[in-house]
């Protein structure tokens, strides 16, 4: 599945609880622990427009932060549809042209799957590591939890396009919510939290939409039916030849 | 000599109507010849040097596959280092090499495919449109300037502005995409909406470092003094470059420019002509008139002894001065003309248009004194030509006949 | 009046010389301005078929918006019955529907960005040139076939046979990909088109990007240029709520302006030669009145009103125009016949002839508007520099006349 949508849910259990740490050690701290991690899921992804919505379940396998395989089970018609993504590169699969095919750079921008995601959102999931400064807002408190507002500003040379993105992330890491803004520090989309979940084992973000700021009546939801962490996934499962046969 | 000049000119000022009259039919097609001629070459002339400059340059040096696949995998064999060293020992005016390649630019809201130019800013602003762009912001100042420059027409699809970042990607030579995001330093305005549309410019040092081929450029770019004269820079070009690069002058690079510019030195001749064509009835017609009034006089003079040869030359020398006179006349009504509308002439409400046939919307006359001379030569010889038969004529009078003719 | 007209006639003909010079000069001009003209509109109207005809057309039926953004999702519901609906009430019209997609087209080494076409392909041949233009292969009937661009196939390394991969987003955004057998290559000669620009039949377009029976847009052609308003008036009531209909000049606005800065220039050009040949009448007539100057004094003294004098003068100037434009007509006429049935070319023209969507040679030909426009134009400015002449002889004082040498 996506990659960074993974990664901010696997951020809920990933960091050890820590009294006062500062932006940047929560953030690099999950991250650094996160690498090397790796899961299953299943999923439902739920696309809505004012005049239709859909929905698709997909299974996804990640490996680290950088390699992922995603494969579509409904409906019916987008059956065997598959992503992989092995750093900043995507492949595409579709059984019905029996073609991998490599996302070249010129359509990275276009929407993943139809949803409110891009290509390279799927892509790109440790920039929010590296190529950001991280400022610990506030902390307040939230009955047990304490919660950070994080602000995360992009250095000059980032690809990131935002001005700034915010992370309410609660102090057992659940990330609530993490909205995104232009460089005139307006808010352009928001990923937030509806609903947690203990599944794996751990608390999760179940439900989580992202919503555009412009376009009130369109939206994406991820909800995560199943998962799976830690369990053995070979390196041979994020390969072409794997995305044109699934064994599975 | 002298009193055939006072007798013709006085001759010429007997009638001052008629005299006057083709006066002014001469001083409008002389006028018009010249006038429409520089206003056309300023057209082709800004055409050319509009797409010279984009083009850019009058000779390019690049990879032998550079024009089925503009991409980084038809990189200029040679380094960029080494065809520069060579390129500034040879005395050419301008030259400089460039790192282009396609790539895409996001903002917050939209991505947009875009033609991705590395320069030297110091060496290409002589070569290129960046020469006279109006910018808000600033140029690039270096090789390794970090910023980027972008038409208006792109930040307002892109929805950013001067001042803010965007987001460049472009595939590297090992096929992996390289991003990274630049700051936009300048916005620029460009004669054609295409280009405002389609380049995003930073530094050539940047761009290689992004797309991880340091030293290496797409193309190497030479120009001389006059865009007419390029065989002696093409062989200057190869004789910087290793021999598996490809030497194309812009007379090969842009067919259509090179086509208008053959098509409009020809129109230039066929104008003039014409315009001399429809003004020498009327010169032939004013000759005949003149002759037949003094057909009497001529019968005179001839049975007085005048050779039949000076009557034809007096007869042409009559035509040559009313010529002549006409064309001084002429000569400077065109440069009173074309004088107040160098500046430009505004042609914005059918930009559209003229940008479909090449050509920038504001048009500056260009007098050309070649073809001045051109439209004045013309002028001369074939009006001696045409003035001959009336003037023959005149000469070959029976002397008898001539006197007893009554009008 | 019928002895005016013989008095007028007969003084034409004093300086028989003096008289075919300015016609000459007429003629010259006449003729040229035939050619010309005749040349000029033969371009603009092949600009224009040519340019709508290969693929625009004169009208489309749109969403709104979609000619300003162009977004998939801006779309023609029912595209194919709609556009079988207009076929059946507009039996005069060509109509055919489509639908676009920017798509990443591949072959087995290469990729490049294009449009592709969802066409009908039984009715696309009545609303665009390029299935004409086939020139290897055929041109697309069902199922999974594409034509493309000559330019295209080059640069993909495609040959007839060979399969495409096209690659996009659908309707709905969601990702779309299709393989197409090539059928056919077809070359317009306008490089744009060529480079761009693959065509498949609409039924699989719809299929593979998930468009649920809609287009983006159905082009209408009328039988003539000059039919289009009134063919838009027809098919406005037959739309359902919610499209569009932009005209020709909406879909290609600079079309227009270039037809009209050309214009602008070519009638400067015209206008110095009409000048030219005005210059011309006005010296000849002013001097066959100058010349007549002690005939007229004795006309009028025996009663002849100068008004009526002028007249006369006028109706020598009609007479010499007349000749001047009939025999400029005829001798365009036939320079445009001619070059016609030839083919007008020059050096060069191939190059700029793809640049404006035109052949490499034109055949102009003459109607009744562009045979005698500009000799109409010529007669008129004639007949007014002959106004100065017939006016002077209003201050043509007899006595002073008769004594005048």
């Amino acid at each position: 599945m996506t990659a960074r949508l993974l990664f901010l849910s696997l951020l809920i259990f990933s960091i050890p609880a820590v009294a006062a740490e500062d932006a940047g050690q929560i953030i690099r701290a999950a991250v650094d622990h996160w690498r090397g991690l790796s899961s299953y899921s299943e999923m439902t992804m739920t696309i809505h427009r004012p005049d239709w919505e859909r929905s698709m379940t997909m299974q996804a396998w990640t490996k680290g932060d950088e390699r992922s395989l995603v494969r579509v089970l409904e409906p019916r018609k987008d059956r065997g549809n598959a992503t992989l993504t092995d750093d900043n590169t995507m492949w595409s699969y579709s059984p019905r042209i029996n073609r991998v095919i490599k996302i070249p750079s010129s359509m990275m921008g276009q929407s993943w799957m139809g949803s409110d995601f891009s290509n390279r959102d799927i892509t790109r999931a440790d920039d929010i590591v590296d190529q950001y400064e991280h400022t610990l807002l506030t902390e307040t408190e939230d009955g047990e939890f304490r919660v950070y507002e994080i602000r995360s500003v992009p250095f000059e040379d980032a690809a990131v396009v935002w001005g700034r993105e915010e992370l309410s992330i609660r102090s057992d890491h659940v990330v609530l919510e993490h909205r995104f803004y232009d460089q005139d520090g307006d808010l352009v989309k928001t990923l937030s939290t509806l609903e947690l979940a203990d599944l794996g084992g751990r608390t999760v973000a179940r439900r989580q939409r992202m919503q555009k700021t412009e376009t009130p009546g369109e939206w994406t939801e991820i909800q995560i039916n199943d998962v799976e962490y830690d369990i053995d996934v070979g390196d041979s499962l994020f390969t072409l030849s794997s995305l044109r046969n699934p064994r599975n | 000599m002298r009193v055939l000049l006072t007798l013709a000119w006085r001759n010429l000022w007997r009638n001052q109507r008629r005299t006057s009259i083709m006066l002014g039919a001469i001083v409008v097609g002389v006028w018009a010849m010249i006038f429409m001629n520089a206003l056309s070459q300023g057209m082709v002339t800004q055409m050319i040097e509009d797409g010279l400059s984009v083009i850019p340059g009058h000779v390019q040096a690049r990879h032998p596959n550079y024009g089925d696949d503009p991409t980084v995998n038809s990189l200029l064999p040679d380094n960029d280092s080494a065809v520069s060293a060579r390129l500034a020992e040879l005395d050419a005016p301008a030259w400089t090499t460039r790192l282009t390649v396609p790539g895409v630019i996001s903002s917050e809201r939209e991505s947009r495919g875009v033609t991705l130019i590395g320069v030297d800013p110091a060496r290409d602003a002589s070569l290129s449109f960046l020469a006279d762009i109006t910018i808000e912001g600033r140029l690039l100042d270096a090789v390794d300037d970090r910023g980027i420059l972008i038409g208006r027409k792109l930040a307002e699809t892109l929805d950013t502005e001067l001042g803010k970042r965007v987001v460049i990607m472009s595939q590297t030579p090992d096929n992996t995409i390289a991003d990274r995001g630049f700051r936009v330093v300048g916005v620029f305005d460009a004669k054609v909406e295409l280009w405002e549309e389609t380049w995003a410019i930073t530094g050539k040092q940047t761009l290689q470092g992004l797309l991880g081929v340091p030293d290496r450029v797409t193309e190497a770019i030479l120009s001389g003094a006059d865009y007419r004269d390029v065989s002696d820079l093409a062989e200057q070009m190869q004789t910087a470059v290793s021999t598996d690069a490809r030497v194309q002058t812009w007379l090969e690079l842009d067919n259509y420019l090179a086509t208008m510019l053959g098509v409009m030195d020809g129109f230039v001749l066929i104008w003039v002509v014409v315009i001399f064509l429809a003004l020498s009835f009327g010169l032939v017609n004013t000759l005949v008139m003149a002759v037949f009034e003094r057909v009497r006089e001529i019968g005179l003079m001839l049975s007085l002894g005048m050779r039949p040869s000076s009557i034809l030359g007096q007869i042409m020398l009559e035509s040559m001065m009313l010529l002549l006179i006409g064309l001084v006349i002429g000569n400077l009504v065109a440069w009173l003309t074309i004088r107040p509308l160098e500046s430009g002439i505004d042609l914005s409400m059918v930009a559209e248009g003229m940008e479909m046939m090449g050509v920038a919307s504001v048009i500056y006359p260009d007098l050309r004194q070649e073809d001045v001379i051109l439209a004045n030569v013309v002028v001369l010889v074939l009006g001696f030509l045409a003035s001959l038969s009336p003037a023959w004529r005149a000469s070959r009078y029976d002397p008898v006949e001539a006197l007893r003719k009554v009008d | 009046m019928d002895i005016v007209l013989r008095l007028a006639w007969r003084n034409l003909w004093r300086q028989p010389r003096r008289t075919w010079l300015t016609v000459g000069a007429m003629v010259f001009s006449n003729c040229l301005l035939v050619f010309m003209i005749s040349l000029q509109f033969a371009i603009y109207d092949l600009m224009i078929n040519n340019t709508l005809r290969a693929f625009s057309g004169h009208l489309q039926v749109q969403a709104p918006g979609y000619l300003d953004d162009h977004r998939m999702r801006q779309v023609v519901d029912d595209v194919i019955p709609l556009a079988e609906r207009l076929r059946q009430q507009l039996p005069d019209a060509d109509v055919g529907a489509r639908a676009t997609a920017f798509v990443l087209a591949s072959s087995d080494d290469r990729s490049y960005g294009i449009a592709i076409y969802g066409v009908e392909p039984a009715y696309e041949p009545a609303v665009s040139s390029i299935p004409g233009l086939v020139k290897q292969g055929r041109y697309i009937e069902a199922g999974d076939e594409v034509v493309v661009g000559s330019v295209l196939a080059r640069n993909l390394r495609v040959e007839i046979g060979d399969e495409l991969t096209v690659l996009g987003s659908g309707r709905d955004g969601s990702f779309s990909a299709a393989v197409l057998t090539v059928v056919g290559v077809f070359d317009s000669g306008v490089p744009d088109l060529d480079r761009s620009i693959a065509e498949m039949p609409l039924a699989t377009f719809q299929d593979v990007f998930f468009m649920r029976g809609s287009g983006h847009h159905i082009v209408v052609n009328a039988p003539a240029l000059a039919d289009v308003d009134d063919m838009s008036q027809r098919v406005l009531p037959l739309l359902p709520d919610g499209v569009v209909l932009p005209d020709w000049d909406a879909l290609q606005p600079g079309l227009q302006q270039m037809i009209r800065a050309d214009m602008t220039s070519a009638f400067f050009t015209y206008g110095i030669l009409v000048v030219l040949v005005a210059f011309s009448v006005l010296n000849t007539q002013l001097m066959s009145v100058l010349e007549r100057t002690r005939e007229f004094g004795v006309v009028m003294s025996l009663g002849l009103s100068p008004g009526r004098l002028g007249r006369l003068v006028l109706l020598e100037t009609l007479m010499m125009g007349l000749i001047g434009l009939a025999l400029g007509a005829l001798a365009g006429g036939l320079l445009t016949a001619w070059v016609g049935s030839v083919g007008f070319t020059m050096p060069g023209m191939e190059d700029m002839a793809a640049r404006f969507n035109l052949p490499a040679r034109l055949y102009p030909d003459f109607t009744l508007a562009t045979l005698f426009a500009g000799p109409a134009v010529v007669l008129l400015f004639t007949l007014l520099s002959a106004v100065y002449p017939a006016l002077r002889l209003r201050r043509l004082h007899p006595v002073a006349a008769m004594r005048s040498a």
